[in-house]
């Protein structure tokens, strides 16, 4: 099961999720409010915490029918899939945290690689300047120039946010403190980091990998905080050998 | 092919640097590969300051952040990335407001590259700004109209709710006097201050039922089959009739076909339709009603009065809330008798219509026992 971030859609994963299909059943989907999703499903109330998402993401497990498999999650879909893995220890045998973070903020020792005023700053900018948000439709998708009316029906629902919740998912992603909920953590854990990652520094991967009781922390030959786009083969190769591993 | 130096035209290299934007290319991870001066000018950048940084320290905290989760991915899965909103941090961590667009080049003769221009958002920005105020006013603005709508309603059904109560004292206290006995001139002054009493209670109870209409739940009806028409028909009139001494009232009814309606409704919509006929009907002619239902259940009633004939321009609006009678002599009322009716009307699925030719003025009800709802 692969949950995409911030920002974006399943698309994420359209160099990854392919690669596990002969070996495993694949389950990919848009968060509420995200991409090709159903914008009127969306409950402020319920998805003004991460908690909201991570019922979701049990939901559709248990309506697939998974049990003892793998959840893959990116960026903030890392601490989702970690709320998902301790309220239903049964779905998840195994997780693969992509750039987690389970803090933006700084806290004390702890550097989440964010002041309060930055954060503020970006909630301010979400409901002030939100065009930056409603605006970016993506053009044809890279191969379909011959056929324009595909890429057209892509573009419209492609990492599309409605920008009203775009603001209360920002808000869930960026305020939210999973760190205490790292050591309930039961699930073998592969934590996935990059260099250069301004959303994630290297030492929050290692911190996750520390506080998961069973993880392992593997630093991927990539930057930014997009591997499964930038380096879609590094992670690939680092998911393969988790799960083959005993 | 090659341009002789004499035309004048600008060299590439002079495109690029002078152009009427920013312009940057990238490597694929965000490093500045190459900017040109328009763009070192509005950062207030030495070219070298930027080039081998990655872009993304050139960026506010917001924008990183769209950065690296909306606008990388979109140019890696869409190949280009259009009018992305960016705040720039120049030289002395001011914000450039701007807008980007990108292209991402795959590797070819060259190494995969970004090439991004910038274009200042300023303006936009402004009238972005503008616009999402506008629609936050208006929100606003529409939000405290529904606000004073709403109190408006409320506070008239609250208060036909208290006026109800002190003028039942006030009618109980006359049929206590009626009863002890008096002069002659005393029983004629209670049944006047009776009539007055049941006609406020009329008043009161179509403020109400306009108040309950406008606050959303319309009005309600207790359906029942019944066969009580006649009598509660004839306990309309015979309270009109006390309250109207001088004035002739003709009821026949025919209803022994029972009728699926709410009687107390109907009650209240013949007594209006009465009263509208007693305020503007002559006074020396009857006011004639008849209520009659067919074998089928099916219910017609039939209020007329003589007098002058309604003005076609004012038909249209008979049945609407405050409006009244011009040639009426004396304030009977708000004027929402009929609008009540009316509404009555429609909560039953019924037509009620009006006539008024020659001198005779007719409201007619009709209501099918085959309905919709």
């Amino acid at each position: 099961m692969f949950a995409h971030g911030y920002g974006c859609d399943q698309g994420m994963w359209r160099y990854v999720a392919p690669q596990f299909s002969e070996e495993f059943r694949i389950l990919t989907f848009d968060h509420v409010g995200s991409g090709g999703s159903d914008s009127n499903a969306f409950d402020p109330a319920k998805y003004a915490t991460l908690k909201g998402y991570a019922e979701d993401v049990i939901e559709i497990a248990r309506e697939a029918s998974v049990q003892g498999g793998i959840f893959v999650g990116h960026s903030v879909s890392a601490m989702i899939g970690v709320l998902a893995a301790i309220d239903a220890p049964e779905l998840f045998d195994e997780l693969v945290l992509v750039c987690p973070s389970p803090y933006f903020l700084n806290d004390g020792d702890y550097l989440g690689g964010f002041t309060q005023g930055d954060i503020d700053e970006l909630l301010a900018s979400m409901s002030n300047n939100y065009a930056a948000w409603s605006n970016t439709m993506a053009p044809a998708i890279i191969g379909n120039a011959d056929r324009p009316e595909l890429g057209q029906e892509l573009a419209s629902a492609f990492c599309r946010m409605d920008p009203a919740i775009a603001g209360t998912f920002a808000r869930a992603t960026f305020t939210s403190d999973n760190r205490p909920d790292l050591p309930k953590v039961s699930a073998r854990t592969l934590v996935l980091q990059c260099r250069d990652d301004i959303l994630a520094g290297e030492h929050i991967g290692a911190y996750v990998a520390s506080q998961v009781p069973d993880a392992s922390l593997v630093i991927l030959d990539a930057t930014g905080h997009c591997p499964n786009l930038s380096a879609p083969h590094a992670v690939n190769e680092a998911i393969k050998a988790f799960v083959g591993s005993p | 092919m090659t341009r002789p130096a004499a035309t004048g035209l600008p060299t590439p290299d002079d495109l690029f640097e002078n152009a009427p934007c920013g312009y940057l290319v990238l490597s694929e991870d965000g490093t500045i590969r190459m900017v040109n001066g328009t763009f070192c000018r509005w950062l207030s950048c030495a070219r070298a300051e930027l080039v081998g940084k990655r872009i993304a320290a050139r960026l506010s905290v917001s924008s990183r952040i769209a950065y690296e989760t909306h606008f990388m991915p979109l140019l890696r899965l869409g190949g280009a990335s259009h009018e992305i909103s960016f705040d720039f941090l120049d030289a002395g961590g001011g914000a450039f407001p701007a807008s980007v667009s990108a292209l991402f080049c795959p590797a070819g003769e060259q190494e995969s590259s970004i090439r991004l221009t910038v274009f200042p958002a300023v303006q936009r920005r402004r009238y972005e700004r503008g616009l999402l105020e506008a629609r936050e006013a208006s929100e606003v603005a529409r939000h405290s109209e529904l606000e004073t709508g709403k109190l408006r309603e409320q506070f008239v059904a609250v208060l036909g709710h208290d006026l109800r109560n002190p003028l039942a004292a006030v009618s109980a206290g006359v049929r206590a006097l009626s009863r002890e006995g008096t002069t002659e001139r005393g029983a004629r002054v209670l049944v006047l201050m009776e009539g007055s009493v049941q006609r406020m209670f009329g008043l009161i109870e179509n403020i109400l039922d306009f108040a309950r209409a406008r606050l959303g739940g319309g009005i309600v009806l207790t359906q029942c089959i019944t066969d009580q028409l006649p009598a509660i028909l004839s306990q309309v009139v015979d309270e009109l009739r006390a309250t109207n001494p001088d004035r002739v009232i003709d009821a026949t009814f025919d209803l022994r076909t029972p009728v699926e309606c709410d009687p107390s409704r109907i009650a209240q919509l013949v007594s209006n339709l009465l009263g509208n006929a007693i305020s503007h009907g002559a006074t020396d002619r009857p006011v004639r009603l008849s209520a009659v239902s067919t074998a089928s259940g099916d219910l017609t009633v039939i209020v007329t009065n003589e007098g002058p004939t309604i003005p076609p321009d004012a038909m249209d609006r008979l049945f609407e809330p405050f409006v009244r009678g011009a040639s009426s002599g004396y304030s009977e009322g708000l004027g929402l008798g009929l609008h009540i009716a009316s509404e009555i009307a429609k909560a039953h699925d019924a037509v009620l219509d009006v006539t008024s030719e020659d001198g005779v003025t007719s409201f007619r009800l009709r209501l099918s026992s085959v309905r919709a709802s």
